[in-house]
């Protein structure tokens, strides 16, 4: 019982190293640059309005 | 560190003329206000330094110097040499330099989360084995897991601490870093020796959950710091980067960079374009809109020969402009100027802080020595664990958290209401300003012109003749179309519909000639004023509509609240006076100021600053920025120009004014949360101290203590998000 805690030890360290790799590689990746960026973007007005937008569609459709 | 890094003089962030250099530069690692004093001093003490400026707020360096004496190179070795790494301000490389400032905090953060929780989970079985036994080989596996975990939090988490510790030391000062680079570093120390040992305690939980906590406080401090240097970049922003340049032998528009354009140059700006640069009219008419600049809501007619502003948008037909002010020396870019000057002239708060922080850690260090020399004198062998207990006890944990977790439940509290809370320090500035200045213009109304009176004469139906209307305007650039866009109707259509610079618009609509606009070009003859358009078919069929930039609904009531609850209302406009005073009057706001410059806002705002008064600001313009940045607290508008995003506190969402009230109640509330939360904080250093000192209290039980106490002013903090309901329901 008690020597499972021996592998089990070692495993957790292993583990531990894999989070941060994972984790440090995100933040490279740019995954947290702008966190704000999404509380801002409803602030931001769509290029094309979504009825607008179908209505485009329908419109070319139709042609 | 290296000094030299290649250095060029072109570019735009340092220039040598006239026998004299300037550069401009970011120092990173600037974090308080001791950092920028060294500085400045060391710059100082170089020979040929003219001048040197630092500002805390952006880490901004900028120096004059004397080429024959000194040259860059030196300037920026010597601000290398005492710890700051100097970065040439070039646009994408200020911006570059923030992300990896960011980047590198997140990583030590991350690391210093896993790594603590981690360590927490070892020692955890450590301390049930001190009390129920632990195998001796288990527990030494343990201690040597701890110190595998935690030896990369202290060196990589912790260097800023450890880094910043050394450059105080080297720079003879005391700050936080050090106190806390020394408990760090002993109880590091201390573990290694009895964890290769194999005797006595072991305090890795300790070091990496306390990196943990100051890294988390110094990030929220580095976010706000960045945002503040983002303001000016959005208003470089706002300028077109290019220029349509007419040649003056050909008389072809080419387009060029900004930069390259010289004084008399003739340039084109087409409809709907912004201009680039101060100029005069050479066209002979153009209609333009100001709003960016002054807040003025409705287009401006200019003659030939009038002054223009860059940063407002031509809103009539293509118009040529002769350049006469620079990129450099326009109405645009000493905004800039005065937003800057408005940033540093801020952070008074943070300043007193610094001071008592330094006071502060003179006090415990030599508290802890004294425990230490008295501990030794007893017994020697408990000296270790109480000077480490001492240093525990007397860390500011709860007292530094006490604060930013209120905030943050009253953020995101705010966030419900439609308030984003932009910087830190704003809710204790909402809950403490006795004043607010109101801008008008797409603050207290809705900012785009909407129509108020239909006026038909002849068998002209007045909804068929704003559908009329809404049809010739479909495609009008005009920023009064916009008032009739809501009345189209899709049955009714215009054809061959052109527009008139100046005049108005001509169309066909069902067969007849229909005009829209000025009254003298639709119904020529007609004797009504120019603050009207008419719309005619030329015979007998005619409308006359009023538009106007009306009140939000719902800014009435809101203005009432805010009185109610004890607040003095200012309008301080760049509108005309006509229009600002009927607004006041609707509103019941008798403090009046209007055709104000952005400098008069400025001083305005100084004047209620000087007479003792704490203000919020709400504006939303970019003729705001400056004073939103002055003002005690400010809030710009969801809608607003971006420039005024940047230099805002807080920034309101919703389109509606009803919030305003509410967030303060809720600020208000935040506030005694606050003060609850950092009496607690008090109480248990106070009590945890003497414990600490007189030996009942071990390291670890100050660790946990000190988690514990955290903990309770986290859940206190949390009850801003309950009993908010009650803030909401009583409104």
């Amino acid at each position: 019982m008690l020597q499972s805690l021996y592998l089990l030890i070692p495993l957790s360290i292993i583990l531990v190293a894999a989070a941060i790799w994972a984790f440090f590689w995100a933040v490279n990746r740019g995954q947290f640059d702008d966190v704000d960026e999404s509380a801002r973007m409803a602030l931001e007005e769509d290029p094309l309005p979504l009825n607008e937008a179908i209505n485009e569609d329908a419109k070319s459709r139709r042609e | 560190m290296a000094a030299s890094a290649p250095l060029s003089l072109d570019g735009h962030w340092a220039s040598e003329s006239d026998g004299e250099g300037h550069a401009v530069f970011n120092a990173e690692g600037i974090h308080c206000a001791n950092c920028a004093r060294s500085i400045k001093n060391t710059l100082g003490t170089l020979p040929g330094i003219k001048r040197a400026d630092v500002n805390v707020v952006n880490s901004r360096v900028s120096v004059t110097w004397d080429p024959g004496v000194v040259n860059l190179g030196t300037i920026l070795g010597s601000v290398a040499k005492i710890g700051f790494r100097p970065v040439p301000l070039v646009g994408d490389a200020a911006a570059q330099s923030q992300k990896i400032e960011r980047r590198t905090a997140l990583k030590r953060i991350g690391l210093a989360a896993i790594g603590s929780m981690q360590v927490m989970m070892y020692a955890g079985g450590l301390y049930a084995g001190a009390f129920q036994g632990i195998d001796s080989d288990l527990s030494n596996a343990l201690r040597w897991t701890c110190l595998i975990v935690a030896t990369p939090v202290l060196f990589y988490s912790g260097a800023p601490i450890l880094r910043g510790a050394l450059a105080d030391l080297r720079r003879r000062v005391l700050g936080m870093d050090v106190t806390v680079s020394i408990a760090l570093v002993l109880a590091y120390l201390a573990s290694v020796y009895n964890t290769i040992t194999g005797t006595g305690e072991v305090y890795f939980d300790s070091v990496t959950m306390f990196i943990l906590f100051l890294l988390l406080g110094r990030f929220v401090e580095m976010r706000g710091r960045h945002q503040t240097a983002n303001v000016t970049d959005a208003l470089a922003r706002a300028l077109p980067a290019t220029a349509q340049r007419i040649d003056p032998d050909s008389g072809v528009a080419t387009k060029i960079p900004l930069g390259d354009l010289r004084h008399g140059d003739q340039i084109r700006i087409g409809t709907g374009q912004i201009i680039p640069v101060d100029g005069k009219v050479l066209s002979e008419t153009a209609l333009v809109d100001e709003s960016l600049v002054t807040g003025e809501s409705l287009p401006n007619r200019r003659h030939g020969g009038e002054a223009l502003l860059g940063g407002s948008i031509n809103a009539g037909g293509a118009i040529t402009l002769e350049v006469t002010h620079l990129p450099s020396e326009s109405t645009l870019h000493s905004l800039v100027r005065l937003l800057e000057r408005a940033q540093s002239e801020r952070p008074r708060l943070g300043l007193a802080a610094e001071r008592m922080a330094s006071w502060f850690i003179i006090r415990i260090l030599l508290l802890t020595t004294l425990v230490g020399l008295v501990w030794y004198v007893i017994d020697p062998a408990r000296a270790f664990p109480a000077v480490l207990a001492v240093l525990v006890a007397t860390c500011p944990c709860a007292l530094s958290i006490a604060t930013p977790v209120a905030l943050a439940a009253a953020s995101s509290r705010l966030a419900k209401l439609g308030v984003l809370v932009m910087r830190p320090d704003a809710i204790e500035g909402l809950a403490s300003v006795d004043t607010v200045m109101l801008d008008k213009t797409g603050t207290l109304t809705e900012g785009h012109p909407r129509l108020v009176s239909t006026e038909t004469t002849g068998d002209l139906d007045p909804a068929r003749a704003r559908a009329i209307a809404a049809a010739l305007e479909a495609s009008s650039q005009h920023p009064l179309a916009a008032a009739f866009k809501e009345y189209a109707d899709p049955a009714v259509v215009s054809h061959d519909a052109r527009d008139i610079a100046g005049l108005g618009i001509e169309g066909h609509v069902d067969g007849s000639l229909w005009r829209i606009g000025k009254p003298s070009f639709a119904k020529p003859g007609s004797a009504d004023s120019d603050a009207q358009i008419v719309l005619s078919d030329g015979l007998k069929r005619s409308a006359k509509f009023r538009v106007a930039d009306v009140l939000r609904t719902e800014a009435p009531a809101a203005v009432a609240a805010l009185q109610t609850r004890g607040l003095s209302i200012h309008l301080a406009s760049g509108d005309r006076r006509a229009a600002v005073m009927d607004a006041a009057r609707e509103l019941g706001i008798d403090k009046v100021s209007a055709e104000l410059r952005p400098e008069d806002k400025l001083r305005t705002l100084q004047n209620l600053q000087n007479e003792g008064r704490r203000v919020l600001m709400i504006g939303d313009g970019i003729n705001d920025g400056p004073v939103l940045a002055a003002a005690d607290v400010s809030m710009a508008m969801g809608r607003g120009s971006s420039i005024a995003h940047a230099a805002g506190d807080l920034l309101l969402l919703r389109e509606s004014l009803a919030s305003l009230p509410l967030a303060r109640d809720v600020a208000t509330r935040t506030l005694v949360i606050v003060q609850q939360n950092l009496r607690w904080a008090v109480i248990y250093n106070m009590t945890a101290l003497p414990l600490a000192a007189i030996g009942l209290m071990p390291p670890w039980v100050a660790a946990l203590g000190m988690s514990l106490s955290s903990l309770l002013v986290v859940f206190n903090a949390r009850r801003i998000l309950r009993a908010s309901h009650a803030v909401g329901g009583a409104a």
